[in-house]
């Protein structure tokens, strides 16, 4: 296999006397979907707050493409090509469905402040361009048809599509999803699976997922983590992942850890 | 020909028809020697022109970014010392004896620039650390520079306690400098209406491009707008200089229909329109994300406010109305309280007046209030 994409070597980080992730190493490759999951308090969405640069490791290196990435901000770490999802949606909700997407390209549109005053050529192809490809990203997802509604109107199931379609104007390489499925019904959740299939299929981009849904990650994830407190407790495909017997006793194996799906989005 | 370039169009004709009556209109009451016209309207035209700059400039960064800044009259005072006091030096030099022609636009031009530039640097200073902070902190820090800013000009030796009617540069602006007689004023007028036409142009040009999404994501979630590749602090600071950039513009206008300068005008809680509060007030009405909302609310509050200070019908009320309206500044709070309860998201909220689109936001409107009555 070619080198991974995106690698994380013994990352720790501590809170306090807290170390919600321990000595974690990761690596991902092109075109792989790959699973995370955990019991709640885990260190899942901690360790996607230190790949996105939220926050930043106190040991260990993450490296994109061969380029560290652990000290940038956020925003440079977008620029490099990491994009994200959240737990708990955060769309601009006051905003169009459209210019949400469209928020994502602003790093892109390479038009000065004198372009935009003056309304030259160069800003309005920019403006065209970013406008149909976002349109574009829209259509994958069934959301051309409310391109013009405000986010905050949209039903749920919606609104996670948006997240995603969002994260996607980013140019990335690979793409972080916080509980995609988390809040959604079957059929919601079926038709997420077929936007996440396309996503690979048209980008070819390396796609790392949290999920509490376990029929969900099972079906869709080629390879599996599993994080107990802070650290990697399991690795491996699906099949191998639910016959462990650490992990069993850490999550699967234990009805009242499971996380009520009411829950999640409170 | 896009539905966008059509309500360009249209409203390119209407503001240029409107231009035009007014021109004629100010042709036969100058020819009329039309008192009331010299003295009452010209000026308010002057006022209204300031504040709608003012109040769009504020909304940029209240309305469409959501941080609460209230320093925009201490960006206000700068452009205004600015202008006046290049426009005196220019006097001293001089380069120009009479208020009118090519010498005296040059002079002109160049203290409407460098007041708005200066103004930006300034912002630029303040804004760096403040913009470091949200929410409530961000409102103290701001109205701790405000203060600080009009405290620096009280001191200046050349500005003075008294503007600069007092100070070492002791002649006031209305004879020598920049400031309008009111028959200049009637002269100008255009000066003023071009320059807000240009700077609220200018404005949505800003609102309407990546600029103006990505402010609006900040203020929407600066969270997820960091995660989709925006330079948060970056942004924050640009809007901020921007918009003092106006307030310096406004600051020059300020000074343009005024005859002399004082630092009083410019503090936080004083009894007249400008005060940052009343401008917050403004923008809040108009709606917070709406610049024609602050345009109309701008008017509107001007008006308000003359009709409290200059309103006949005072006398007449019954006493504790008159106690009231006695201190503007509590009219100007129980209108702030009543926007919120009643309808908090101003006049027009977060949508723009446009003329393309009226007859289908009427007819919605419309609509709507049928299907209320409907019980719907």
């Amino acid at each position: 296999m070619s080198d991974p994409i995106l690698t994380a070597e013994h990352i720790s980080i501590s809170f306090g006397g807290l170390k919600p992730v321990n000595d974690f190493s990761m690596s991902l490759h092109s075109g792989e979907l790959v699973g995370l999951i955990g019991p709640n308090g885990a260190g899942k969405t901690t360790v996607f707050n230190l790949l996105s640069g939220v926050y930043h490791p106190d040991e260990g290196e993450i490296r994109l493409a061969g380029k560290r990435i652990d000290n940038m901000p956020p925003h440079e770490v977008v620029a490099e090509g990491i994009a994200r999802t959240f737990q708990n949606i955060r769309l601009f909700k006051e905003m169009s469905v459209l210019d949400n997407v469209k928020v994502s390209m602003v790093p892109h549109a390479q038009y000065s402040f004198l372009d935009a005053t003056l309304r030259t050529p160069r800003f309005r192809r920019i403006e065209n361009e970013q406008d149909s490809h976002a349109r574009e990203l829209l259509e994958l997802f069934g959301l051309e048809n409310v391109a013009d509604e405000l986010a905050e109107n949209l039903p749920y199931g919606q609104q996670r599509k948006l997240e995603i379609a969002r994260a996607l104007g980013t140019n990335m390489k690979v793409l972080l999803l916080d509980e995609p499925a988390a809040g959604m019904n079957p059929t919601e959740t079926a038709e997420l699976r077929e936007s996440i299939d396309l996503i690979r299929e048209k980008f070819g981009i390396a796609i790392l997922l949290i999920e509490h849904d376990m029929s969900f990650v099972m079906n869709i994830c080629e390879r599996i983590m599993v994080l107990d407190f802070g650290q990697k407790i399991a690795e491996g495909t699906p099949d191998v992942i639910a016959a462990d017997p650490r992990v069993i006793a850490a999550y699967l194996g234990e009805e009242e850890t499971k996380e009520d799906p009411q829950n999640v989005n409170a | 020909m896009s539905r966008k370039t059509k309500g360009y169009l249209l409203n390119t004709a209407v503001i240029a028809v409107a231009l035009l009556i007014f021109f004629f209109y100010r042709n036969s009451m100058m020819e009329a020697n039309n008192k009331n016209f010299r003295l009452s309207v010209i000026p308010s035209v002057w006022q209204c022109c300031y504040l709608i700059i003012l109040s769009a400039s504020l909304n940029l960064v209240l309305g469409f970014m959501g941080q609460l800044s209230i320093a925009q009259c201490g960006f206000m005072a700068i452009g205004a010392y600015t202008s006046a006091l290049l426009s005196l030096a220019f006097e001293r030099a001089g380069f120009y004896t009479d208020k009118s022609g090519f010498n005296f636009t040059v002079v002109l031009i160049l203290s409407f620039l460098n007041a708005g530039l200066l103004s930006a640097l300034v912002g630029l200073v303040v804004g760096i650390p403040a913009l470091r902070l949200k929410g409530d902190y961000l409102a103290i820090i701001t109205l701790g520079f405000g203060m600080i800013i009009v405290n620096l000009i009280n001191n200046l030796p050349f500005a003075g306690q008294n503007g600069l009617e007092q100070g070492s540069a002791s002649s006031s602006l209305y004879e020598n400098g920049l400031g309008f007689s009111s028959k200049q004023q009637v002269a100008w007028v255009f000066l003023a209406i071009l320059i807000t036409l240009f700077a609220v142009t200018i404005m949505f040009m800003f609102i309407r491009s990546k600029y103006g999404r990505a402010i609006r994501a900040i203020r929407d979630d600066e969270i997820a707008a960091e995660a989709c590749g925006i330079n948060v602090s970056h942004y924050k600071v640009l809007t901020f200089v921007y918009s003092a950039f106006f307030a310096g513009i406004a600051g020059a206008l300020f000074s343009c229909c005024n005859g002399s300068l004082s630092t009083g005008t410019f503090t936080f809680a004083n009894n007249s329109i400008l005060n940052s509060t009343f401008l917050v007030v403004m923008v809040v009405l108009g709606g917070m994300g709406s610049l024609t909302g602050s345009i109309v609310a701008a008017v509107l509050m001007f008006l308000l406010n003359r009709f409290i200070k200059e309103g006949e019908w005072l006398s007449s009320a019954p006493q504790f109305v008159q106690t009231i309206f006695g201190y503007p500044m509590l009219v100007y709070s129980i209108i702030l309280v009543i926007v919120i309860v009643f309808r908090p998201k101003g006049i027009f909220g977060h949508n723009e007046f446009s003329l393309i689109n009226l007859p289908a936001d009427l007819k919605r409107i419309f609509s709507k209030k049928k299907g209320k009555e409907a019980g719907v």
